[in-house]
């Protein structure tokens, strides 16, 4: 068997018994259940609130998910000192890695699923129908959150856990307000800050792409097209990470 | 005899905060023979565990050459021949002795009949084929020894590296666990093994090392050691060496 999938399917049965993910996804669906309690903020805007407040509900804790999630795969094996066994046979580390984020995808999958499913099903209760836009909403948050788990990921290769919590939730708060950040930057006449301010938004992935729950909400049409564009540019973002991680864990001594 | 392990100048200092290092291993040389039972012995902190760890590619080494089977340790397929055993071993406490098996069973790109037999065989040679369904989380220590001295042999490997084998084992486990180890040397495997137990190593080595603050002080043939050193048991040559090198 291909070794990164006998790495992903312990993974992903290492996940599941998470407790703390567990909680996460519970907190995520009682938030989405929840959803059209916000309805009183915007009265007679309560199916706009239900998907705005769900989707949100559903990318946030995904995200933590995905990140708690990245965090466990590499650092507890190192801590449980179970990497030690593993790496002393025929494993290469590129598979290792590689295999660790593959068993996120797969838990993250699982937890999206139960929570979009969810989601859809109280839209349907309310409005007996889904319109397309939300489901290519759904589509952009779940390659957002493996991109998160990517970073993650590549971060816990080398960093301490709590670092990366710390590092993975800044680069998703940030990562959702670059482009604001941007444009504040475009203003100002510093041109030392205008640079870090551009490096910053150069490297930065900018998860606010992945973000049209404001268009789905109002039922503005997004193109197929953009959905490949923003894919793609996650694909390439999670490529990168990957590649990073691998050579960090390459070099690290267990 | 082939050599198996070949060691030359191995060095590994560890490199700590403020410019500060940590010698694990000084100009470390060593060949082990195939068939070979060999023990490396010393206090704690005297570099077996680095030496391990530097074999089986997990730390890297400052200077220096490891050979197994002749061939570089960083070629990760020299694992497939090694079987290792690590002080206290640590296993994932969701699965069963069979799960543990057939994950590192897939490791090992073992076929799917070769993984099922080799774990039926060795959980009843290591006296766990009727805790089968048990999770690992819930085994003693005991039973942990035992299910990874069943994880080293999976690969039916021509070296054994054992890290203090009979730690967490009683007397009656440690004694099968030394008979398995007379029973593998005469099916030809190559065994390194760490201890502090002296009358372990004493019982079931061929040739021992003595390790101290990273540097090997001695190696031989116990017999001819106690003549050379004038030692009148195995505990006054240790204790004469590592002293010796401490005045």
């Amino acid at each position: 068997m291909y070794k990164p999938i006998v790495i992903a399917k312990n993974s992903f049965k290492e996940l599941l018994r998470k407790k703390g993910l567990q909680v996460l996804l519970v907190f995520g669906l009682v938030l989405i259940g929840s959803s059209q309690l916000f309805s009183f903020l915007t009265p007679g805007e309560e199916i706009k609130m239900i998907k705005d407040v769900g989707l949100s509900a559903i990318e946030f804790f995904g995200a933590l998910i995905v990140i708690f999630g990245a965090i466990g795969a590499i650092s507890s094996e190192i801590e449980k000192k179970t990497l030690y066994t593993l790496l002393a046979k025929p494993l290469r580390r590129r598979d290792f890695v590689i295999g660790k984020f593959l068993g996120i995808s797969l838990t993250t999958l699982l937890n999206f699923s139960v929570m979009a499913i969810f989601f859809i099903g109280l839209l349907l209760f309310k409005e007996h129908t889904v319109s397309l836009g939300v489901f290519k909403a759904l589509i952009l948050i779940f390659f957002e959150l493996l991109l998160i788990g990517a970073i993650a990921l590549a971060i816990s290769t080398f960093a301490s856990s709590a670092f990366t919590v710390i590092f993975s939730i800044f680069l998703y708060l940030v990562g959702n307000l670059i482009g604001y950040g941007h444009s504040i930057m475009e203003q100002t006449t510093n041109t030392l800050l205008k640079t870090v301010g551009t490096v910053f938004y150069r490297i930065i992935p900018n998860l606010e792409n992945f973000n049209i729950r404001d268009k789905v909400a109002v039922d503005v049409l997004v193109k197929w097209s953009y959905l490949t564009k923003t894919i793609s540019y996650g694909l390439i973002y999670v490529a990168v990470a990957l590649l990073i991680g691998i050579y960090f864990f390459q070099k690290r001594e267990i | 005899m082939d050599t198996v392990i070949k060691i030359e100048n191995l060095t590994k200092i560890y490199k700590l905060s403020g410019k500060r290092e940590v010698i694990g291993l000084l100009n470390f040389n060593l060949e082990v023979k195939e068939g070979e039972i060999f023990g490396l012995l010393g206090p704690n902190g005297s570099g077996k565990t680095t030496l391990f760890k530097t074999i089986l590619g997990l730390i890297f080494p400052t200077k220096g050459k490891v050979k197994i089977l002749g061939k570089d340790v960083a070629d990760v397929e020299v694992k497939k021949e090694i079987g290792f055993l690590p002080e206290n071993p640590y296993y994932y406490e969701y699965l069963t002795g069979p799960e543990l098996l057939n994950f590192y069973g897939d490791i090992f790109d073992l076929p799917e009949n070769m993984k099922k037999k080799r774990s039926d065989e060795l959980l009843s040679t290591v006296g766990l084929a009727k805790v089968k369904h048990m999770a690992l989380g819930n085994y003693s220590k005991g039973m942990l020894e035992r299910i990874g001295f069943a994880c080293a042999l999976l690969n039916d490997p021509k070296l054994l590296i054992l890290d203090e084998p009979t730690t967490g084992l009683d007397p009656i486990g440690g004694r099968e666990s030394r008979n398995l180890l007379m029973k593998l040397k005469s099916e030809g495997k190559t065994i390194l093994l760490s201890s502090h137990f002296l009358s372990e190593a004493e019982k079931i080595c061929d040739r021992i090392g003595i390790l101290h603050q990273g540097e090997l002080l001695v190696v031989g043939e116990l017999k001819k050691l106690l003549q050379e050193e004038k030692a009148e048991s195995f505990e006054d040559l240790f204790i004469k060496i590592v002293k010796g090198k401490n005045v």
